[in-house]
């Protein structure tokens, strides 16, 4: 059992001075040292941790068609389509909660997790992947004018977050 | 106005809906100030006299989608109601299920569960603090509550995968395992927020102005607490002793030693202090977890034998990764049914699963700690000023999804 | 010839002051400048950017222009059952009464030769005080015609709030109709302890007295930033436009082009305060005199402004019976105390 406690009361009118001076000061004190921990996407892309569930992506030729990964999708977004007899798995991502079920479920490793997570498309027909489509790689950056740097973040002790470059 | 007056006024094109003394005003979900929800709001003048929660507004159906999916389904879909505390609603369910399944689950699972229950412990805190400053005005509050909460949700992201909805506890263990990288993560975070915690009380907690909105705000007597049914940090704050890691402890809480802050007085500002502390605390243990976490497997023994060697030797031996032996995609549990309860971050949260031997539930009931305190805030908001409505509405940390389910 | 002709109008002081500077041309950059300000000081203590990508090598300053742009073509969408006329007036009476205080602020003085301002030492000749001052309306009784002029702000603000025919408009006004009471008592007795110290309504006399107000009377000063702070909706009294209680206040109804002016009018009528601060506490104009005095009146009156728009990253907002009380109990007595002080330390000062 520990004890209960109490919060000082009492307005001593000096201490409510110095209260406020000191909050005054603590708003100074980053106003003169600002830490910022803003991703200035897209110019700076950030490189995702090893093991981070973005989009899937399937190994047409591993996947021996048994369903599993259709079986145990929470929002029913995985479901199999039949191909010269054999059976693959299509995937609407207007569905998929990115859980990782299906990739942690599949007994022969063929579906991967990308570490794509900000993917964009124009309508909703093109978010349904046949097995073809799905068996693309999503990691390349798109070449275009604006150049993106990929950051990393990284935990500091002093300022947070911050996201250093990565090479 | 006198009916002189109003005689003189219509006609001229001045006429003017006159709001009596007595009126209703309508803070809807278009509000700034009322999250996803209706609060019609009785004012006399500037008193609050009643205060009717129009809640539902953000329903979505949990317990009765939970009817029609397998056990493995629901994980995702009752962690979205409050989705910022995502490893407690999950590990309540887990629990439940485990319970009816007769699984039991290794030490070093317990542990890790124990950890990501802290870790978003403190994330669910810091999300409550700056919706609280936010209420007050104070935006620096606000920013500094969702910028700090950053080192806890990539601690997350690195241990689970996703960075809120985290699916990281599964019947029988955990999916994924600590490793160095984590662990020295944790420590800067701690670090980190240790040094901010200081900053957050000069600018905050001391701040004149926000003792002054918080101070004899929004009191709950100890008595009315135990009736009304209130639950966490707002029982603990009204002087009641109850926390459910101590009462009934599962996961690793029996084996760690912490304190649970308890304050006398019951109002706004006692609850605010309650968390502050529970942050402390739940740094303390995840110290101690660090230090302390015995070596083993992650999942029991009943699964972790299904999984074919070659698989195992590729993901657990080489990434410390959990894969689902085909037993997950549609088990079907012996008839029976469980309770659980858990020590979310907002309360105490109840699971009540129903098995009728089917691979799908034949019933979920789940009850969180924001539906407990639907009526607590409605018997606090009468006799506040009108300004405080909002106060109490953030000191009480109450969510509206989580509440709505 | 003809060039020296248009410099003797284009230099006026009655149309230089109140349109060009630090009249309305100058007010609508400094305004924008004010928000970029409030915008970067708080995101600097909040841990991002604030504005940042609209010009980057600026700091993100053409935000501000691009939002101007923007509310200047926003619908203006009038609600079918108010009174159309007063709708439209009132943020324009608001907006154009905060900018008449600043012709009555003398900014600076005239020497009688070697500035551009000198062929006016005859016409702003101030026999009272001795000096030609460079001030738009030239009258011996400058610090009470300011405080008055200021304080006919908030009814215009309650005017706003009535004919918005909007429950939550309402709450505001009448939140409004208290604090004005509150701080125009206070703003009023600070002067008066001021005036009484050094003996002369005229801003004119106080400024060449020698001696800053700030250091004669430090109670005054003190009193006078916290009445300042609840005229203009600082925070932390930012009761009237209480954002998570009542939306936006008297404005809630209000789009495009009238809600940038109800918005600019609260700033401006800051920035008339803190003219006056710069004037009476900070010594004014002293010791430049002509152009580089007025300038000099300016860049005081902005870092006062500027210190009272940081109060946002620090404080939260007083509910109003809490701003009343500790008005009235607090500063209430301070104000009278610094009238005290200055009929005490007045005899010193001649």
């Amino acid at each position: 059992m520990d004890k209960v406690k109490e919060y000082p009361k009492g307005e001593n009118p000096f201490k409510l001075f110095a209260d406020h001076l000191a909050a005054v000061g603590t708003g100074l004190k980053y106003l003169v040292k600002p830490t910022r921990i803003t991703l200035k996407y897209p110019e700076e892309a950030m490189t995702l941790p090893t093991g981070y569930r973005g989009m899937i992506r399937l190994y047409k030729d591993v996947c021996i068609g048994c369903t599993l990964c259709a079986m145990v999708c929470p929002a029913d977004a995985m479901k199999m389509a039949t191909e010269e007899g054999k059976k693959l798995p299509m995937i609407n991502y207007g569905r998929c909660v990115f859980c990782g079920f299906c990739v942690d479920i599949c007994p022969v490793d063929a579906l991967k997790e990308t570490g794509v997570h900000d993917a964009a498309f124009s309508n909703r027909r093109e978010l349904v992947f046949d097995p073809d489509k799905f068996d693309k790689d999503y990691d390349e950056l798109p070449s275009g004018e604006i150049l993106i740097r990929k950051v990393k973040t990284r935990i500091d002790e002093k300022k947070g977050v911050i996201h250093e470059p990565d090479q | 106005m006198t009916s002189g007056l109003e005689g003189m006024l219509s006609g001229t094109g001045m006429e003017v809906e006159v709001v009596p003394v007595e009126g209703e005003l309508n803070v809807g979900p278009q509000h700034p100030g009322s999250g996803h929800m209706r609060i019609l709001v009785k004012l006399n003048g500037d008193i609050i006299e009643d205060v009717d929660l129009d809640v539902g507004y953000v329903h979505r159906s949990v317990e009765k989608l939970s009817e029609n999916r397998n056990y493995i389904h629901l994980i995702p879909l009752v962690e979205r109601p409050a989705i910022l505390d995502s490893i407690h609603m999950n590990l309540g369910y887990v629990m439940a299920v485990e319970k009816i399944l007769g699984v039991d689950v290794p030490p070093r699972a317990q542990y890790l569960r124990s950890f990501a229950a802290e870790v978003n412990r403190i994330a669910s805190h810091l999300y409550g603090m700056g919706i609280l400053a936010v209420f007050m005005g104070h935006s620096t509050g606000f920013m500094w509550g969702f910028g700090d909460r950053e080192v806890w949700v990539e601690i997350l992201q690195a241990l689970t995968g996703a960075r809120v909805t985290n699916s990281y506890i599964i019947p029988g263990g955990v999916r994924r395992d600590l490793s160095p990288a984590i662990k020295e993560m944790t420590e800067k975070g701690i670090t980190y927020m240790r040094r901010k915690l200081e900053d957050w009380q000069k600018i905050f907690i001391n701040n004149p102005n926000i003792k002054a909105r918080m101070q004899g705000v929004g009191v709950m007597k100890r008595e009315d607490a135990i009736r009304w049914g209130a639950v966490g940090p707002n029982l603990r704050a009204s002087g009641v002793y109850y926390d459910v890691r101590k009462m009934e402890p599962y996961a690793a809480y029996d084996k760690l030693d912490f304190e649970v802050p308890v304050y006398k007085e019951g109002d706004a500002y006692a609850r605010t202090l309650v968390r502050i502390e529970e942050i402390e605390q739940s740094m303390k243990m995840l110290e101690q977890i660090l230090k302390e976490i015995p070596e083993g497997n992650i999942l029991s023994d009943r699964f972790f034998r299904q999984i074919p060697p070659v698989r195992l030797k590729k993901w657990w031996e080489g990434q410390r990764r959990i894969v689902m032996p085909g037993y997950y995609a549609s088990f079907r549990p012996p008839k029976g049914e469980a309770v659980s309860r858990v020590e979310a971050g907002r309360g105490e949260l109840l699971y009540y699963v129903v098995s009728d031997g089917s691979s799908k539930p034949y019933r979920l009931r789940m009850i969180t700690p924001s539906y407990r305190l639907i009526y607590v805030f409605k018997e606090l908001a009468k006799g506040c000023r009108y300004a405080d409505l909002v106060t109490v509405y953030g000191s009480l940390d109450y969510f509206p999804p989580e509440a709505d389910r | 010839m003809w060039l020296s002709s248009i410099a003797y109008y284009f230099f006026y002081p009655s149309f230089f002051i109140p349109v060009i500077f630090p009249g309305l041309i100058f007010i609508l950059i400094a305004l924008l400048f004010t928000i970029w300000a409030e915008r970067k000081f708080a995101a600097k203590v909040q841990m991002r950017f604030g504005p940042f990508y609209a010009s980057k090598r600026l700091g993100g300053f053409l935000q501000l222009v691009a939002d101007m742009i923007k509310f200047a073509f926003s619908e203006i969408i009038v609600p079918r059952e108010v009174n159309k006329t007063l709708f439209i007036l009132g943020p324009i009476l608001i907006t154009g009464f905060s900018l008449v205080p600043i012709s009555v602020i003398p900014i600076s003085s005239i020497p009688q030769t070697g500035s551009i301002l000198s062929p006016y030492y005859g016409v702003f000749h101030d026999t009272y005080s001795s000096l030609s001052l460079f001030s738009a309306v030239l009258t011996p009784y400058s610090l009470a015609l300011a405080i008055a002029l200021t304080s006919v702000v908030s009814v215009l603000v309650i005017l706003t709030a009535w004919v918005t025919n909007n429950r939550f408009a309402m709450i505001s006004g009448i939140r409004e109709g208290y604090l004005s009471v509150s701080y125009d008592a206070l703003i009023t007795i600070s002067i008066i302890g001021i005036a009484l110290e050094f003996h002369s309504l005229d801003i004119s006399k106080i400024v060449t007295a020698g001696i800053p107000g700030i250091i004669a009377n430090p109670l005054a000063a003190i009193v006078f930033l916290i009445g300042m702070l609840m005229g203009s909706s600082r925070f932390p009294f930012d009761i009237t436009e209480a954002d998570s209680e009542l939306v936006t206040g008297p404005y809630t109804e209000y789009s495009g082009l009238l809600f940038v002016m109800t918005m600019a009018g609260s700033y401006i009528l800051n920035f008339a305060y803190s003219l006056i601060f710069a004037d009476v506490f900070l010594g004014g104009w002293t010791p430049l005199t002509g152009f580089p005095g007025a300038l000099l009146t300016v860049v005081k009156a902005m870092i006062v402004l500027l210190l009272s728009v940081f109060m946002r990253s620090v404080y939260g907002r007083y509910r109003i019976d809490q701003a009343l009380r500790g008005s009235w109990k607090y500063v209430f007595p301070a104000a009278l105390a610094s009238v005290i002080l200055g009929l005490v330390v007045g005899p010193w000062i001649r």
